[in-house]
């Protein structure tokens, strides 16, 4: 589903690539800021925010696989 | 009806007031008996429906917090005599340099909602203290937090319109009035008390008891005086004092030391009151009391002392002194040992009692609404904060203390280092207090649970509901009727309609639409303007003077404060000066003639309502000004501010003679009703021609209508609640009420208008079932949708481990297992996919070795390992129906905590036995759902949705649902929407006359055809629309059955309750038939073999238990026995062993 490929260092995980941990995979799965709608990824050690304003909630954003309802 | 030219989408309270409103434009007459209802929507634009909640919140933190903090407002050492703290200034949410209008908030109300954090606003103070030898002003210190009411003057959606609230993610028409606190929605209700500083007299004419009381409540304390008789004698009773004193003995020690002054003072020169009253004075002698120091020291000795911990030995006399000063009538304060007020006080208490022994009538009524008082959300809040506010400060000296104590130091003392330690205090005991809801105060030693509720989001109506409940104090389990009894002083006050079946029948009531609930007024004006209107004040007055005929006392809170010799004139030149606006529109005044007394009330939490002052047999509002009204130029308080319309409060009402309408005014008429339908509630009000249903009806109807399901919010949609019911396609009735639009139900409707026909149809529509129409369902009818909120935090532990969210595991062919399917690679589940029981929707991993202790990781390395191991501990969706993903939402909580909630949504059409009902306290579940082609219908080809069986309506007289039903369809047929406002709306006579116009009957009834056979129906049929609710009670949620499934632990029997897979009960009348019948084997199957049968081997020597065929007892093996007993009474016996009871068996033949 995602490939796993170079990740720039971002000001949140600089500190890990200094230190010499790997860095954190992501999974490619989008999110959604609750107050600037801004569509961005997150990695899972990543802090909850959003990546534009900092908003704090944000919602996944909705699956791109098919779903078929019953329609009745 | 002759459609609005402009429809502004603007706020919407403002189309009530636009030019044309409801078809009536500038140019139209103006009718006042037809157009003075129009003062109820600019009422409700001032006031709101939950105004009451807002005025005494916003009074709270405005005014009483500052009288608070000035109370307090001195924090001094014991060690060090230079100190002192001092606080100048106490602001909720802005800063002293800070425009108050601009509130900090730290976070929105919704997004308190979604990541569970409480709403509040800084509270800052301005302190003045000493560090060494300089006196420092500090501005702007964070004491605390307090939560913020919505829409209350310091909440971020006042004042907003509805553009900026839909951009906070607001409802406009959300009523706000409760709080946020760790996101849940929670409520203070509306408190019922007997009120505070009034004198009752009751009677108890079985023992011969009449009794005086006052509830004295102050800031201090509160307590209780009695003036009560006993063997025709009066005494003083007071819980302090260790026994009843004579009630002349009392006066002396006040300060009325000749009898014939006390005479005086209680009976005036009545003959009648002074036999009754001569025998207390034999009582006083005959103890040997004469002087007023005397009187004192006989007091002084029943006084039960609790001294404080370093407090002075006071002497007989001083406590004597003490008690008349500070301990009885505590309301009233003593200055410099003058106790002539109290002394009177007393004095009146006990002419109460002598007029009660003469007249056993003079008794006050307890019920009576005018003898109550409503505690809202701001009393409650204030007492609670004083509480903390104290314990703060005790706090902080007691810091002080311990570090003046030490001898050197380092740097100079500041204090503000100390006291922001315990800045925590009065955040978490505000919050902990609003969300548990017990209030318990050390003070008043008053521990009360249930003050808030959560605030119930089932529909808008529901909601709605909760902020005009008032709980009583009344005990639920006692069989009292009186104060469950409908008061006839709770007119036009309190809804007569809504209130709960069952034990809290009558007990929880709710407020009436046009209602005001008073704050607390200034005295000292008002006893000023006493004097100044003529009235004598009573410390100068004479004795003798004070009962003499045609003297009125004047009472100022309970308080006598004057005399005066004209009552008429000085209540009118009073009247007069608050209907100019010179005195505050809510404080009360009226006489009571059995008394002598013009009594002013202004305290707060009465209840009070506007009324249309007649002057001269003319209203004073005529044409011209609600002409005004109309075009804008007039508010509800301007009508206020010229007179035109005043509050009446419940005691002032029964001074009053009110018209109900127009035509009613005589001469002697002081008052018009604004509208009569304002005897009901908001939620009565949605019941249209409620004046023809029998009154249970409208009172189930209440009930009901907040079992709804419909609209909630306008932002319903994005609120993430633990369960949300809407439906999906609501309508507004197609008959309203003026209430509902006031309310603006039509706007958030819970309700569909089905096309019923009242006819018999199959046998599946007995006991008021249903019969549907499935087209119908399959149109749209009654579907609505569930949305289920499931959270889950990710934890940090002690020792730096912490949950995380693991990706899905996958099979060999890499497709990820079937309880992973829902999943996305990020370990929550996909939004839009479908969730089935088993299947996993968050897949949380707890450490393994969370409980490790902290130091243990340190040790083994700087760092703890990268990878540690964790353990599964995913969120299983469990439901007999499966469910789609409809929002995932992060965020961070308080503590910094991930948070993650999943709503869960299911869309479900309605089922067999689903519940239904119309808004007449008719309910009914779905009896049978039927194909459209079998269903009746009439020329025209149009099907009913609903089939009711006509037996509905005989034993229920529910006449409003008939008149709904031809009103909706005069409605349906001419395009409009009709009124069944109650005391009004539509009439049956227009309607028939429409029926008719259209080619219909007059009578509602319709010629309908067979669906099964094509034959005409052998009778008319009644045939119209009613708006039917359907009510949250679905099959879906409570279907259960079972086979074999848990048992509990310790008695092996199957577990209890649908949401544990239970067992169905056979409960003891269950048992009762089966041995009547003598099914001893159907008896022993269903109650062991089939619950918690168990082998047990029994010892036939000993009577024992044994194991494995031994018998530890007598050691043997020989006389043991297996046989089948329940499991719990097996363990019946060794619990009685453990007690040393021996249960011995004694073993017969089987037959």
């Amino acid at each position: 589903m995602s490939r796993e490929g170079f990740v720039p260092p971002t000001a949140a995980n600089l500190g890990n690539a200094a230190s010499g941990i790997q860095s954190i995979k992501n999974y490619g799965v989008k999110y959604v800021c609750a107050q600037c709608a801004v569509n961005f990824t997150l990695s899972p050690k990543e802090p909850v925010r959003c990546k534009e304003c900092g908003h704090r909630v944000l919602y996944k954003a909705r699956t791109k696989r098919m779903v078929q309802f019953e329609a009745r | 009806m002759t459609t609005t030219v402009k429809k502004e989408q603007s706020d919407s309270f403002e189309d009530l007031l636009n030019p044309v409103y409801k078809g009536k434009s500038l140019t139209d007459p103006i009718n006042t008996a037809e157009d003075k209802w129009n003062l109820l929507p600019a009422f409700l634009k001032v006031k709101g429906l939950v105004k009451q909640h807002l005025d005494s919140y916003n009074y709270f933190v405005d005014t009483d917090l500052k009288k608070i903090v000035q109370a307090n407002e001195k924090v001094l050492s014991d060690v060090d005599p230079d100190f002192y703290l001092k606080y100048l200034d106490i602001r909720v949410g802005y800063k002293s340099k800070a425009d108050p209008k601009q509130i900090e908030v730290l976070y929105p109300p919704h997004e308190c909602r979604l990541r569970d954090m409480t709403y509040s606003a800084p509270i800052y103070v301005d302190v003045e203290y000493t560090r060494g030898r300089k006196i420092i002003i500090h501005r702007d210190l964070e004491i605390g937090r307090m939560p913020i009411m919505l829409r209350s003057n310091k909440c971020v959606l006042n004042g907003r319109t509805e553009n900026e609230m839909a951009y906070l993610n607001e409802c406009p028409l959300d009523p706000g009035g409760y709080f946020i606190v760790n996101g849940t929605e929670k409520v203070i209700l509306v408190q019922e008390q007997l009120s505070k500083n009034r004198i009752i007299v009751e009677a108890d004419d079985k023992k011969g008891i009449v009794q005086a009381s006052v509830t004295s409540s102050t800031h201090e304390r509160k307590s209780k005086t009695y003036v009560v008789t006993k063997n025709d004698k009066i005494y003083l009773k007071h819980n302090s004092i260790s026994e009843e004193v004579p009630i002349v003995i009392v006066l002396k020690a006040a300060g009325i030391v000749s009898d014939l002054e006390v005479l005086q003072l209680v009976c005036g020169d009545d003959s009648v009151y002074q036999d009754i009253f001569a025998v207390n004075f034999e009582e006083a002698a005959k103890l040997g009391v004469y002087t007023q120091k005397e009187a004192l020291e006989y007091i002084g000795r029943k006084v039960k002392t609790i001294r404080r911990m370093n407090a002075p030995k006071l002497t007989i006399l001083q406590e004597g002194i003490e008690a008349i000063a500070s301990t009885l009538i505590a309301h009233l304060s003593v200055e410099n040992l003058d106790f002539r007020e109290k002394a009177i006080y007393i004095a009146i208490m006990t002419r109460r009692v002598v007029m009660t022994m003469n007249n056993s009538k003079l008794v006050d009524d307890r019920d009576y609404v005018g003898n109550k008082r409503l505690e809202l959300a701001g009393q409650l809040m204030s007492l609670l904060f004083e509480d903390l506010f104290k314990k703060f400060n005790n706090d902080f000296k007691m810091n002080l203390d311990k570090i003046l104590k030490k001898p050197s130091r380092a740097s100079e003392f500041d204090a503000l280092l100390h006291i922001n330690i315990h800045s925590n205090n009065i955040t978490t005991g505000l919050n902990r207090a609003i969300s548990t809801g017990n209030w318990s105060l050390k003070r008043f030693k008053m521990e009360r649970a249930g003050v808030t509720h959560v605030l119930s989001r089932l529909s808008y109506i529901s909601a709605l509901g909760m902020m005009t409940r008032i709980s009583s104090q009344f005990e639920k389990s006692r069989k009292v009727s009186g104060p469950r009894a409908l008061q006839p002083s709770q007119f036009g006050m309190l809804c007569t309609s809504d209130t709960p079946e069952g034990e809290a029948c009558g007990l929880v009531k709710n407020l009436a639409l046009m209602t005001h609930i008073t704050t607390d007024d200034e005295e000292t004006p008002i006893r000023k303007l006493c004097y100044i209107l003529g009235a004598e004040n009573i410390n100068i007055a004479d004795s003798s003077t004070l009962h003499t005929n045609g003297t009125f006392g004047v009472y100022l809170n309970g308080t006598l404060v004057a005399t005066t010799r004209f009552p008429i004139r000085f209540v009118n030149s009073f009247r007069y000066l608050r209907r100019t606006g010179k005195v505050s529109a809510f404080v009360s005044i009226y006489t009571n003639v059995h008394q002598n007394a013009v009594h002013i009330a202004a305290d707060g939490g009465r209840i009070c309502r506007p009324l249309i002052i007649i002057e001269n047999g003319k209203s004073r509002v005529t044409a011209e000004h609600l002409q005004k009204l109309k075009n804008g130029e007039w508010e509800f308080d301007d009508f206020l501010v010229n007179g035109l319309v005043e509050y009446l409060d419940v005691n002032e009402e029964n001074d009053s003679l009110i018209a109900l309408y127009e035509k009613d005014i005589f001469l002697a008429t002081t008052h018009l009703e604004i509208e009569p339908f304002t005897v009901l509630g908001a939620v009565a009000g949605l019941i249209p021609y409620p004046h023809h249903n029998q009154s249970p009806r409208n009172t189930y109807q209440c009930a009901m209508g907040k079992q709804a399901i419909g609209a909630i919010a306008y932002n319903q949609f994005r609120r993430i609640d633990t369960l949300l019911y809407l439906m999906c396609y609501p309508q507004q009735p197609m008959v309203k009420s003026k209430t509902i639009e006031l309310i603006q139900y039509d706007k958030l409707p819970a309700g569909q208008n089905a096309t019923v026909a009242v006819m018999s149809y199959s046998g599946y529509d007995i006991e008021d079932a249903l019969v549907l129409n499935k087209s119908s369902i399959d149109r749209g009818f009654g579907r609505c949708q569930v949305f289920r909120k499931n959270t889950a935090v990710l934890k940090r532990y002690p020792n730096n481990s912490k949950d995380i969210l693991a990706g899905m595991r996958v099979n060999e062919d890499g497709e990820p297992i079937w309880q992973h399917t829902a999943l996305g690679p990020d370990g929550l589940g996909e939004v839009g996919m479908r969730v089935q029981s088993g299947q996993i929707y968050v897949n949380k991993c707890v450490p393994a070795n969370a409980s490790e202790s902290v130091l243990g990781g340190a040790q083994n390395g700087q760092q703890a390992p990268p990878q540690q191991a964790h353990r599964e501990q995913p969120m299983v969706y469990r439901a007999p129906e499966p469910s789609y993903i409809d929002q995932v939402m992060m965020s961070v909580s308080d503590n910094d905590q991930a948070l993650i909630k999943v709503l869960l949504r299911q869309t479900r059409r309605p089922e067999l036995g689903d519940k239904f009902s119309s808004r007449h306290g008719q309910k009914g579940v779905c009896g049978i759902i039927v194909q459209q082609e079998d269903m009746p219908f009439n020329d025209q080809g149009i099907c009913p949705d609903i089939i009711m069986n006509p037996h509905g309506f005989p034993s229920r007289m529910t006449v409003g649902k008939m008149l709904e039903l031809v009103s909706g369809k005069a409605g349906v047929l001419d395009g409009s929407l009709q009124y069944g406002t109650c005391f009004g709306g539509s009439k049956l006579e227009d309607m028939s006359k429409i029926l008719v116009e259209k080619g219909f009957n007059y009578s509602g009834k319709d010629m309908l055809y067979s669906g099964i056979t094509g034959e005409c129906l052998q009778a008319y049929i009644f045939f119209g629309p009613i708006y039917y609710q359907k009510l949250k009670h679905m099959v879906l949620d409570k279907m259960h059955a079972r086979a074999r499934g848990p048992r509990a632990v310790l008695t092996r029997q199957p577990t209890e309750g649908r949401s544990r897979d239970g067992g169905l009960r056979l409960g003891e009348m269950e048992r009762d038939c089966v041995i009547a019948y003598g099914a001893s084997q159907l008896l022993l199957e269903r109650l062991m073999l089939s619950s918690d049968a168990f082998d047990v081997d029994v010892c036939n020597t000993c009577g024992l238990m044994g194991y494995n065929g031994w018998c530890p007892t007598c050691k043997t093996s020989e006389t043991i026995i297996k046989m089948t007993i329940p499991y719990a009474a097996k363990l019946l016996f060794q619990e009685l062993i453990s007690m040393n009871i021996a249960p011995r068996l004694k073993l017969g033949d089987v037959f």
